[in-house]
């Protein structure tokens, strides 16, 4: 049905390679979220993926059909444009219905189809409204409703809401979620917004200069990261990465004045590696005030010098140094607030989830 | 800045524009005035006063009884060749122009920007270098002088500004709304005539008043092209003023002007206003 596999697919400018080889294999049904930084090729996929680019080598299926050069409107995708692309001069019913007549459906069917769409989406009272009469948010769900109306076997969506304020942003993050558990379609989504990525996805497609870094479940992604790339893309704040001397596969840290050897995870890949330096990645809820009944086996106590803090409300960033590096560590508000004073704190460092990178290239140990 | 400073400003302001104003009126006040006079009354008095009777007489004689050349029956065979040569080369030179503006804005393929460019290097080739080939080509093609012939001259002469106004207006519609309609389902002809051509009044009124002016008032092709029954009102405007049987007409010959002139004159009152609003409109806002 609506399964997408990409093999080898490659897309040039001219002279510019803009995607460089990208293969995904798209359940049917699997909320897809491509990330990446601007510029890295996640519109040119998105583009290739419905057909309005032509792509320069590989194949791409949608179920069993390859779809490699079949024209767009007989791929029955639908897409939601960052800008919405509304007709102007069309009332948001006929936007709606212009799909449908496109394709011939019988008159009666596209009547009953549009106040279907019309009442999931609650639009129902904007129908005879031109798109210039709309807010941004009415504007986006007419976008939804023209793309739901089709029934596509795949929707693509291209950072969908990121004209919205932040409010609306998350009320319709949640009936996209549950629009897509209702309807079961597959569903390609652009974003920048880690959030939206981590709640919405599936499974995580990390794009960088038109190569995907890395491909998995958010879980995995945000824990077991593929490369430093990824590791720093993905999550907010972003992980620490300080680069330590290797002693007997621990890692030396230096904080508030000692030494303190860490153990590690990843001790066998780390001696095998051979380094004798390395990037120790660390999310900062890692390192907090001590906790009691906290036990991985891989816990450290330390104190940090406090240089400054950053209370966000629930909790309060606090940034110190360590090997000279600036470090994050995530403190409760109580804590924060005496560590701001005090200019030091007791933490404890857990890294039973700390990840190791080659200091040169950057790739995972 | 104080309110007298203001006030100040805009008298003369007022002042500048109401003078302006009258200067660029005087000749239409004097022909208008002229064409409503008696002879005698013309010779004798004075150039701006008003009329001491109104009198139509010369109106009625420059539309159906004044000599252009040897034929004594005013303008209005010639008016209706007129109308005749500009409404389909408008029409037509619009609608080709709005066709070319979709595909060069919207649909880029292997040397557009050429075709663009060659396009607009047409707006500024002058009319007297293409006066004897398309003389050539157009007896070659047994057009010439008819009303189909010049109409063609005018349409290919049009081509070149009409590309141009639609191009830039369609180049500043999003792509994004191509696409749509792309993954709607509608095809090359589907678009335009859905999408780009309900958004395209403005362009429309500001294409069509352009063309109409142009070739209303066109002379020289008109005098080149055209044969004794064919023969576009400026040219028997013309016509008509050189010819003097006995002494001068100056109210026929005024009245002949405002009659030429008026087909233009009453397109920009009822348009006028979209004019100003389709040159200054960008795209249409999502
Ligand atoms: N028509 C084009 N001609 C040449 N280069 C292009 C064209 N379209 C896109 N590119 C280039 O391809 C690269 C990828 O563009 P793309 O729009 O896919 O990025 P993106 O990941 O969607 O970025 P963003 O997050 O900013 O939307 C960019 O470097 C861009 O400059
Ligand atoms: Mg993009």
């Amino acid at each position: 049905m609506g399964a997408i596999t990409i093999q080898e697919l490659t897309k040039s400018y001219g002279e510019t390679q803009v995607l460089k080889g990208i293969d995904l294999a798209i359940n049917d049904g699997e909320f897809l979220i491509l990330v990446g930084p601007s510029g890295c090729g996640k519109s040119t996929l998105m583009n290739c993926i419905a057909g309005l680019e032509d792509i320069t080598s590989g194949e791409l299926f949608i179920g069993d059909d390859n779809v490699t050069n079949v024209n767009p409107k007989d791929r029955d995708i639908a897409m939601v444009f960052q800008s919405y692309a509304l007709y102007p001069t069309m009332t948001v019913e006929r936007n709606i219905r212009f799909g449908l007549e496109m394709r011939k459906y019988p008159k009666a069917e596209i009547d009953s189809t549009v106040k279907d769409v019309a009442k999931l989406l609650q639009i129902e009272h904007l129908l005879d409204r031109k798109p210039s009469q709309l807010s941004g948010g009415q504007r986006q769900r007419v976008a939804m409703g023209r793309a739901l109306a089709r029934s596509p076997r795949v929707f693509l969506f291209d950072e969908p809401l990121s004209n919205l304020d932040a409010k609306l942003r998350v009320e319709m993050r949640t009936e996209i979620k549950k629009l897509h558990k209702r309807l079961g379609t597959t569903i390609v989504y652009v974003t920048h917004d880690q959030v939206e990525a981590m709640t919405l996805a599936d499974r995580i497609a990390v794009m960088k200069d038109g190569v995907v870094q890395q491909f998995g479940t958010p879980y995995e992604i945000y824990n077991d990261p593929a490369n430093r790339f990824v590791a720093d893309f993905m999550g907010s704040p972003a992980m620490n990465f300080i680069e330590c001397t290797v002693k007997d596969g621990n890692v030396i840290i230096e904080s508030g004045g000692q030494h303190h050897e860490v153990k590690v995870p990843s001790t066998q890949a780390l001696k095998s590696s051979g380094l004798d330096t390395v990037v120790l990645g660390l999310r900062p809820e890692m390192i907090t005030e001590p906790k009691p009944h906290s036990d991985s086996g891989y816990i450290s106590q330390m104190s940090l010098n406090v240089l400054v803090t950053e209370p966000t409300g629930p909790d309060t960033l606090a940034f110190g140094e360590w090997n000279g590096q600036e470090v994050q560590a995530r403190l409760s508000p109580e804590v924060g607030v005496k560590a701001e004073t005090e200019g030091k704190v007791e933490i404890q460092v857990d890294t039973g989830k700390a990840v190791l990178f080659d200091p040169k290239t950057g790739a995972r140990i | 800045m104080s309110s007298m400073n203001l006030r100040l400003g805009r008298t003369l302001i007022y002042t500048l524009l109401i003078g302006f104003a009258l200067i660029y009126l005087a000749p239409l006040y004097v022909m208008l005035v002229t064409s409503l006079k008696d002879i005698e009354e013309i010779r004798s008095g004075n150039l701006i006063a008003l009329p001491e009777n109104i009198n139509f007489s010369a109106w009625v004689k420059a539309w159906n009884s004044a000599c252009t050349g040897s034929e004594c029956e005013g303008l209005a065979p010639y008016f209706w060749n007129s109308v005749r040569i500009v409404i389909p080369a408008v029409l037509i030179s619009t609608i080709i122009g709005a066709c070319n503006g979709y595909v060069l804005a919207q649909w880029q393929f292997k040397g557009s920007n050429m075709l663009f460019g060659a396009l607009l290097f047409g707006c500024f080739i002058p009319f007297q270098v293409i006066l004897l080939p398309m003389a050539k080509l157009l007896a070659w093609l047994g057009l010439a002088n008819t009303v189909v012939g010049l109409v063609g001259v005018h349409v290919v002469y049009g081509i070149t500004f009409t590309t141009l106004f639609f191009r830039n207006y369609y180049v500043a519609i999003p792509n994004e709304l191509v696409r749509a309609a792309r993954l709607d389902g509608a095809g090359f002809f589907a678009i335009f005539w859905r999408i780009f051509l309900p958004m395209s009044t403005p362009i429309f009124v500001v294409t069509v008043i352009w063309q109409f002016t142009q070739i209303w008032n066109d002379f020289l092709f008109g005098v080149v092209y055209s044969g004794p029954g064919t023969q576009p009102i400026t040219v028997a405007l013309n016509n008509l003023v050189n010819t003097s049987v006995g002494g001068k007409e100056y109210n026929v010959d005024m009245a002949a002007a405002i009659i030429a002139a008026l087909p233009t004159l009453l397109v920009y009152l009822v348009a006028g206003k979209y004019f100003v609003r389709g040159l200054t409109a960008g795209a249409v806002k999502g």
